[in-house]
């Protein structure tokens, strides 16, 4: 099934140069070439996997799947299948109220790499809605 | 500083005679020196759950939140059944079942994000205790008003005592363009209709 609309980035595209802190302004590509650079590194480990997941994370945008995709090829390479899950979640997470819009795209995009690792979606896992409940702890009397 | 959690490759013996001093003042000396990662801020016995990330803030601890998806440890100890699904983790992840991907999850995380972010309900409890709250207030009023306050004076009670005020009322002219004068005809002298 095609996208009748496919979006030419997930972020908003009037941002063209952002993150004043990087010194002299970066490009889309550059950024994203630069974190897909970060987690194809082969000697990655699990730390610093989580630690760029959560910077990226942070930011005020919806990484691109090229960026996902190469942070589930480096959990593969840990080893470690429930960081998969968990990252597909937040991404999930970070599409806000556009998820409707971004998600399928997204998913889409990222079919190939779920495809070959064998990672299954989070809604796969029956995810997507609450499975447990957890009682407030401050509410146990 | 103290209460960052480093990867486990960096060398930390640079830093390692700083904070021999730093734990020196804060834990009184007992651990002036040790195998070399950092002590958290906080000392909280984490068992042997495997310290796996940065966290929210650098500290050991598990915390679950759409803020900071990625805790620093993970939820459970790999012991057991979990151990054996560590091994087969390392093979194919075709192979795990999706149970067994389920159980994996649970042994890293507490909750899912979809649980964390689910409502909880609470509002039907804010509101209830608020109109329990003012109905106490209504029924204070009512308590008051029987037990508390006098009579109304007899200026308001008495009708004659009121017509005579609105005549001086209108006499004086008061609020002649919005107010009460101005629905009174000084032409005919009575009320406009």
């Amino acid at each position: 099934m095609r996208l009748a609309v496919k979006p030419a980035m997930v972020r908003p595209s009037m941002v063209s140069q952002v993150r004043l802190m990087s010194g002299g302004g970066e490009s889309d590509a550059e950024f994203d070439s630069r974190y897909v650079a970060y987690f194809d590194r082969s000697d990655i480990d699990g730390w610093e996997i989580r630690k760029g997941m959560a910077d990226l994370c942070a930011m005020d945008m919806v990484p691109e799947p090229v960026i996902v995709a190469s942070a589930l090829r480096a959990c593969r390479r840990v080893n470690d299948y429930s960081l998969t899950t968990r990252i597909l979640e937040i991404i999930k997470v970070k599409c806000a109220d556009k998820e409707a819009e971004f998600w399928p795209y997204i998913m889409q995009e990222l079919k190939p790499t779920l495809d070959e690792l064998g990672i299954l979606t989070p809604a796969e896992l029956g995810y997507d809605q609450p499975e447990l409940a957890l009682p407030n702890p401050y509410e146990i009397h | 500083m103290a209460g960052l959690i480093c990867k486990n490759r960096v060398l930390l013996s640079r830093s390692a005679p700083l904070f021999s001093q730093l734990s020196a003042r804060a834990y009184g000396g007992g651990d002036a020196h040790h195998s070399g990662l950092p002590l958290p801020q906080t000392k909280v016995d984490i068992g042997q759950r495997e310290v796996v990330g940065f966290g929210g803030n650098g500290e050991a601890t598990y915390i679950d939140s759409v803020m900071a998806p990625f805790p620093a440890i993970r939820f459970k100890e790999d012991a057991g059944e979990i151990m054996a699904l560590r091994e087969k983790e390392k093979g194919d992840w075709k192979k795990l079942t999706k149970e067994e991907k389920k159980v994996l999850y649970r042994a890293s995380f507490c909750q899912t994000l979809a649980e964390v972010e689910a409502p909880t309900g609470e509002w039907k409890s804010v509101l209830g205790l608020t109109l329990v709250g003012i109905s106490i207030g209504v029924w204070g009023y009512l308590w008051m008003k029987a037990f508390v306050y006098g009579k109304v004076p007899d200026t308001i009670t008495n009708e004659e005592k009121q017509k005579a005020q609105i005549d001086r009322m209108i006499a004086m002219r008061v609020n002649p363009i919005e107010g009460l004068t101005s629905n009174y005809d000084y032409e005919k002298g009575q009320w406009k209709k």
